[in-house]
């Protein structure tokens, strides 16, 4: 390859190699691009360097999916190929991209066929990246043996004597106590610890990370390592795990299922054990029972328990506590079968290196990820963690720059200071703002960035790696003050420059309010981990009195309180106390009376001991209970025991439970809940009348893709005369906007239960704007425009109304002059467990993108899991066992628009503007949509009663489309296809967003402008129309939050009315405009925000805005 | 370097009997299995060798050596303080010159015609060096054996530079510290139970005597040390090596012993047979109980 390309792909001169994929691309057209593409694709071919390759096959997805796109003259819509569709769904990237290349070298090129080469591309690359760390993982030296054993017979380990030493038979096992702190990244070096940005840029992997223990503040006396971990044997031939904070244990008696990683809340527990050799990951599949591998680590007849206490971290702490969970449980394990030189104490720096290779091993198999300082609670102290140049001997050597571990060095006096450690512990605040995060697309998008060498992320990088310099010296000079103003300009600078999506709202608001209450005592902010809004650390002068904490806790709830409608909160923020951790994790093996289990542990377990029979009970687990009787056991171990025990053992909690079902029977009433359509789905269900398979078409349905005529093409410049007819129409306040805002944000979250609407989602002109916000801005400015009032209606539903309500009040309607008006919902549906036979469907029939192997073999787990849930809670029983409003579920958007008829509010929008003629109607999540006078004029110009905005369609746009039904276009949702690959024949998607003739639409509902106060009659209008468009059942993810911030997601059949099916019914005159994508682009879920930002949409939307 | 003493340790609790069976050797004759031992000594040049026996087990040692006996000298151990230990007593038997040594309840099944003590002893000699005879074992058996990680000394088949000697390594360490270029994914070089050391494995085991807990002294620790310290060889040997402590470790060496030996057939008629009357009840539908 002869190009530019090639010459930065292959560059040692980091001026070169570091130059932007958007400066190479900026002279090209469609026709260079493509040849660049071809090139490109020979060239990742050949590559010896798997960096090499990944960055071209990463550039290759950049073309296709920016680059070329933006380009006018590449042409829109084209066909996609349902083999190559199928082939990127099973992770065979490199025969979809085949597959893809030949359908753009047939057919041509398109923004269609470009959008599925970017999908196939951008799989590959980070399927090569997580392939080579899986190598690198098992292929480390000290791991390589586990993956060889195939038979219990060829265990090479054996318990060492010390823990099955015991006085008399009937004396307790000693138990093998390791206690670990967790680590905090002092520094955030740009996400430097991702493995595949260490193993490339090792120079640029660099963190100082902070051992810590860690007390919640008003609750702990003191900090203490938050995580514990025990072993001891047991007279049973089976492996018993139990986590006290989880409060879940299990015997597992077969191999197989230790390898059930998503069987119960268990699966940290397992990854452990199979991470540090007990049961080799080489034994899965194997079918053997676990008596003879435990025979053989640890005697006949004998077992061993493993019990696991996280004092009480909530989950997305971002202080790594899974990981280090998981190290101490491998550091447990391996003390306790002689894979370290000393049972007790701290770990030597070897064996450091190999507890923590371990955890990377262990996240792998249960199918989590983590960077590779996250085990630094390991080690003691401070230590700088930096990556190294790949050396002859290391498995990554000829393959990545860089190695998979990085180096450790600890930081201690005389070049560190102690006072400012002291300084560091009296002024450094540890807290957990309370939000629930997925920080896995972020991640992928800082590889993905630094791998294109985004200019501004690239820079912002090269100044985080300078600020980790300047932190290192502020520590060396004991400067606090410098050392906080540096990590607040490493938020505010290169971090939001490589990925904006690391802050949000609620973060910028809280650091706002925390700087305007301590002023010059408030001295700097420190993100923690993959992105704000969970843990942070805030930097207070170390003068302040320990009621500053409180001070800071008072504002945080104040914080969180005023961004929960919209934001999703796993729980209320908490302050830590914390204390730097001088040992990193250590071991004392108790024996004798002193071996007792972690506290809360005996609460947990006693309960099912005292209901066997006590000839079932073992000697040991006997003699454990008569010893809780004895003086002497009333330590930290019994502490709350006698409570927990009732609580336990009697019903008062379900007592609770059924308070809560009260108060769900009170929204059910309050929104319009229909018992006896209920009870008739219900029925329909269980006997199998409806249901996923039962949505679907017949298979006879001829089903093809609209014809030329079948559409309007409105992508390009529209004539001027539609536009003077659109503005006529708006000047003579014919128009209003209906912005459907009622969904809970199912996807967006994936079942948190906020309202989207509310939702800040995205900086436009200078701050987070909410969906709601940007919708009503582009209103107001073609209001302001035509100096016209335009009235907007936003819809609500049972879920979203008080909190859309409050927030319009709260911010006096955006500071909108025109009529903003609300619709409140008036159905709401009870959702129900999903039947097997749906499940299944989901599961087994429908096409989904397969994940990364282990990750994959997790989610089966999970799935039979659920399977047995649905089994166990009835098929079709309601879905109680949550929070009320987590129970209820919206009944589809169709019943937006007959609500604004049932409401009163169109009745009023008439009395307001009486030559209301038309509504331009959309999603919530259609940011693109507005009062475009040309479209508005088309609209009126070719006098439809419905018209529909669809656009060509991408590879992401899954779901139904604009299709010739048996010869008549229509609207067709995904879940009436026939099959899933009909909807891949489809060349146009729906916006969602569409032009009503209110006058037109109120004939079709059978009803005339004076029926609109007669709640009878339309009452009666609605259920006749809703009788003629169809129902259909689905199954969504609820979240069911619990604990300390831990969430369980489950299945939950509703039904639902879809809005686009207006289209079947043939009175109404419905007409398709194909508009530009950035018109129509609806936001589903955040990992779509970077693309949004990347392609110029966001841009296009600011554009649109007028905001206050 | 000339290696004309040897070293038999049989004082451990659980092997001091061992060298006091009888088994059919290669020529069909019954012999003790000290006796055994003591023919592989002795066809390797040794001219004494000194026995490490628990005081008053010397009158059974001399029975079980027959004609050997007068090259026997025996060494008290007078408490089990382990193998180190043992060793340590050797010492002034020893007199400071370099000698073989093998553990007593180890059987030596040779591939070829000649002794492995002699190969051993010869390869010492031409190197002047400490020469350990070690056996590449699959890593589940690691817990049984001490193991050398080391590199191939160049043009030579199967020697080996010393580098790490480690006992019963897990997988982990072994993985880590012993690895050895050229040899199988998942093997190691144990220790055959054979070697030839200098007199400064010696002393390094008597500084470790001086100055600490004799309990806590490991032979492989002293050995780990001199490896740092000289140049220190592995050979590996052809032949097999069976751990008589073991379970059914006497029978799997006289099974070894036997398929090379004069009986060669009539053991494997035996074996047949036990396998078919098996197989005969089985059929019968009275599958024998595990014990019977």
């Amino acid at each position: 390859m002869g190009s530019r390309f090639s010459e930065v792909l292959t560059a040692t001169d980091p001026r070169v190699r570091d130059t932007s994929l958007a400066e190479l691309c900026a002279p090209l057209g469609v026709a260079d691009l493509l040849a660049a593409c071809d090139e490109l694709d020979a060239f990742r071919a050949r590559a010896g360097n798997l960096y090499e390759r990944v960055r071209a096959t990463l550039f290759l997805a950049a073309i296709h999916g920016y680059e070329l796109p933006r380009l006018p003259e590449l042409p829109r819509a084209g066909r996609l190929s349902f083999t190559g569709y199928e082939q990127l769904l099973a992770r065979r990237y490199e025969e979809a991209i085949a597959t893809f290349s030949a359908d753009l070298r047939c057919a041509g090129p398109s923004d269609t066929t470009c959008s599925a080469l970017a999908a196939a591309y951008r799989g590959r690359a980070f399927q090569m990246l997580a392939d080579q760390v899986r190598r690198s993982v098992r292929s480390a030296r000290g791991n390589q043996w586990m993956f060889r054993v195939g038979h219990p017979a060829e265990l090479p380990l054996r318990i060492r004597p010390e823990l099955v030493a015991r006085g008399t038979a009937d004396a307790p096992f000693p138990i093998l106590r390791e206690r670990t702190p967790v680590r905090l990244d002092l520094t955030h070096s740009a996400w430097s610890d991702i493995f595949f940005l260490g193993m490339d840029f090792p120079e640029g992997a660099r963190v100082i990370n902070v051992s810590v223990d860690l007390g919640v503040r008003g609750r702990d006396a003191r900090p203490e390592p938050p995580i514990e971990t025990c072993l001891r044997v047991i007279d049973e031939p089976l492996l018993r795990l139990c986590s006290v904070d989880l409060e879940a244990n299990v015997d597992l008696h077969r191999v197989a299922q230790v390898f059930e990683f998503a069987r119960d809340y268990l699966g940290l527990l397992r990854a452990g054990v199979i991470a540090a050799g007990l049961v080799p990951p080489g034994l899965e599949g194997s079918g053997a029972a676990l008596a003879p591998l435990l025979e053989r680590l640890c005697g006949p007849g004998r077992g061993l328990e493993l019990v696991t206490r996280v004092r009480d971290i909530p989950k997305g702490s971002r202080l790594a506590v899974s990981t280090n969970l998981l190290a101490s449980i491998i550091a447990v394990c391996m003390r306790a079968t002689g894979q370290t030189r000393n049972l007790e104490g701290p770990l030597a720096e070897g064996e450091r290196r190999v507890v923590a290779s371990r955890a990377i091993l262990g996240e792998w198999l249960g199918g989590s990820g983590g960077g590779w300082q996250d085990s630094g609670g390991v080690w003691p102290g401070l230590k700088c963690i930096e990556g190294r140049l790949a050396q002859p001997g290391d498995p990554e050597f000829g393959i990545s720059r860089g190695r998979l571990l990085p180096d450790h060095r600890i930081l201690a006096a005389p070049e560190l200071p102690d006072a400012m450690l002291e300084l560091l512990q009296q002024s450094l605040v540890p807290l957990h703002g309370g939000m629930a995060q997925d920080v896995g697309p972020v991640l992928d998008m800082v590889t993905e960035r630094y791998l294109l060498r985004d200019a501004d992320a690239w820079q912002g990088r090269l100044r985080a790696g300078e600020i980790y310099d300047e932190i290192l010296a502020a520590l060396r000079a004991g400067d606090l003050r410098r050392l906080a103003a540096l990590t607040t300009e490493n938020f505010s600078g290169p971090l939001r420059a490589i990925v904006p999506w690391a802050t949000n709202r609620f973060t910028e608001r809280l650091i706002e309010r925390v700087r305007a209450r301590f002023g010059e005592r408030w001295l700097g902010f420190c993100m923690l981990g993959g992105m704000a809004g969970g843990g942070m650390g805030m930097f207070l002068d170390p003068a302040e009195p320990p009621s500053a904490r409180d001070a800071l806790l008072e504002l945080l709830l104040a914080t969180k309180r005023e961004h929960e409608r919209g934001t999703p909160f796993a729980m209320d923020p908490v302050v830590y106390d914390f204390a730097i951790d001088r040992d990193g994790s250590a071991a004392r093996l108790a024996t004798g009376d002193d071996a007792r289990m972690a506290p809360g542990y005996y609460a947990l377990v006693v309960p099912d001991l005292l209901r066997q029979r006590a000839g079932q009970l073992g000697p040991a687990r006997r003699r454990e209970l008569e010893r809780l009787g004895e003086p002497g056991w009333s330590g930290d171990e019994l502490r709350g025991f006698l409570p927990a025990l009732f609580e336990r053992m009697l019903p008062s909690r379900q007592e609770a439970r059924r308070g809560d079902v009260r108060s769900l029977r009170e929204l059910l009433d309050l929104g319009g809940f229909d018992a006896e359509l209920h009870e008739r789905i219900r029925a329909d269900l269980r006997a199998g009348r409806i249901g996923l398979a039962q949505n679907r078409l017949p298979a006879t349905t001829t089903i093809e893709d609209v014809r030329p005529e079948d559409v309007v093409l409105a992508d390009g410049e529209l004539p001027a005369t539609w536009h003077a007819r659109g503005r006529a129409a708006l000047a003579n306040g014919e128009v209003a906007v209906v912005t459907l805002a009622g969904g809970a944000a199912s996807r967006w979250t994936r079942g948190a239960g906020i309202a989207k609407a509310l939702s800040p989602f995205c900086r436009f002109a200078g701050q987070h704007r909410t969906f709601l916000e940007v919708h009503v801005a582009k209103t107001r400015r073609v209001a302001d425009e035509l100096g016209v009032a335009i009235p907007h209606v936003v819809t609500t539903s049972l879920f979203t109304h008080d909190a859309i309500a409050a927030h319009v009040e709260e911010t006096d309607s955006f500071g909108y002059r025109g009529p903003l008006l609300l619709s409140p919902g008036r159905a709401v549906g009870l959702r129900m467990v999903p039947t097997v036979r749906d499940l299944v469907f989901l599961y087994e029939e429908r096409a989904r993108q397969l994940l990364d192997e282990q990750a994959q073999k997790v989610r089966e787990s999970l799935q039979s899991a659920l399977i047995d849930w649905a089994r166990s809670a009835g098929e079709g029983a309601d879905y109680v066992d949550n929070l009320p409003l987590q129970c209820l579920h919206p009944v589809g958007h169709w019943f937006e628009i007959p609500n604004l008829l049932r409401n009163g509010v169109l009745a009023d929008l008439f009395d307001r503007q009486p030559r209301l003629r038309y509504l331009l109607i959309h999603n919530i999540d259609t940011v693109g949509a507005d009062l475009d006078p040309a479209r508005l004029g088309l609209h009126v110009e070719r006098g439809a009663g419905l018209t529909f905005e669809v656009i060509p369609r991408r590879i992401d746009d899954v779901g139904g489309g604009l299709a010739r039904v048996d010869g008549r276009p229509r609207l067709l949702e995904g879940l009436a296809m026939p099959d899933d690959e009909t909807e891949f024949r489809l060349s146009h998607y729906n916006t969602g967003t569409t032009w009503v003739d209110v006058q037109r639409l109120l004939e079709v509902f059978g009803l005339a402008r004076e029926d609109l106060r007669d709640a009878v009659s339309v009452g009666e209008a609605v259920r006749r129309l809703a009788a003629r468009v169809p129902t259909y059942v689905t199954v969504k993810d609820v979240k069911r939050r619990w604990g300390r911030g831990q969430e369980d997601v489950f299945p939950v059949a509703q039904f639902e009315k879809l809005w686009g099916d207006m289209t079947l019914l043939p009175e109404f005159d419905v007409q398709y405009h194909v508009v530009p994508r950035r018109r129509g682009q609806q936001l589903k879920e955040p990992a779509q925000l970077d693309a949004f930002v990347r392609d110029g949409s966001a841009a296009f939307i600011e554009s649109l805005c007028r905001f206050a | 370097m000339d290696v004309r003493k040897a070293l038999l340790t049989a004082a451990g609790a659980g092997q001091r009997t061992l060298p006091l069976q009888t088994i059919v050797a290669g020529d069909g004759r019954v012999r003790t299995v000290l006796r055994v031992l003591l023919d592989e000594v002795l066809e390797a040049g040794i001219e004494e060798v000194a026995v490490v026996v628990r005081p008053g087990d010397e009158p059974a040692f001399v029975a079980a050596a027959a004609d050997a006996a007068s090259r026997l000298h025996f060494v008290p151990q007078p408490e089990p303080l382990g193998y180190a230990h043992a060793v340590h007593c050797a010492t002034d038997a020893l007199g400071g010159v370099p000698f073989l040594h093998l553990v007593g309840d180890h059987l030596f099944v040779r591939a070829g015609a000649s002794g492995d003590a002699r190969e051993l002893c010869g390869m010492a000699q031409r190197a002047a060096a400490c020469v350990s005879a070690v056996q590449p074992t699959r890593e589940h058996e690691l817990v049984r054996f001490g193991a050398v990680g080391g590199r191939r000394v160049p043009g030579e088949e199967r020697l080996y530079e010393v580098q790490r000697v480690l006992e019963k390594p897990t997988p982990t360490q072994a993985e880590q510290e012993l690895h050895v270029p050229g040899l199988r994914a998942g093997h190691y070089l144990c220790f055959f139970g054979m070697h030839v050391w200098t007199p400064s494995v010696m002393d390094a085991l008597d500084a470790r005597f001086r100055s600490g807990d004799p309990r806590a002294v490991v032979l492989s620790d002293v050995l780990d040390e001199v490896a740092r310290r000289e140049r220190y060889l592995a050979l590996e040997m052809r032949g097999r090596r069976y751990d008589l402590g073991d379970r059914y470790g006497l029978l799997a060496a006289q099974l070894a012993i036997g398929l090379r030996g004069r009986d060669r057939e009539r053991v494997l008629d035996t074996v047949l047979d036990v396998l078919m009357q098996r197989e005969r009840t089985r059929l019968e539908g009275a599958e024998p109980s595990g014990d019977a």
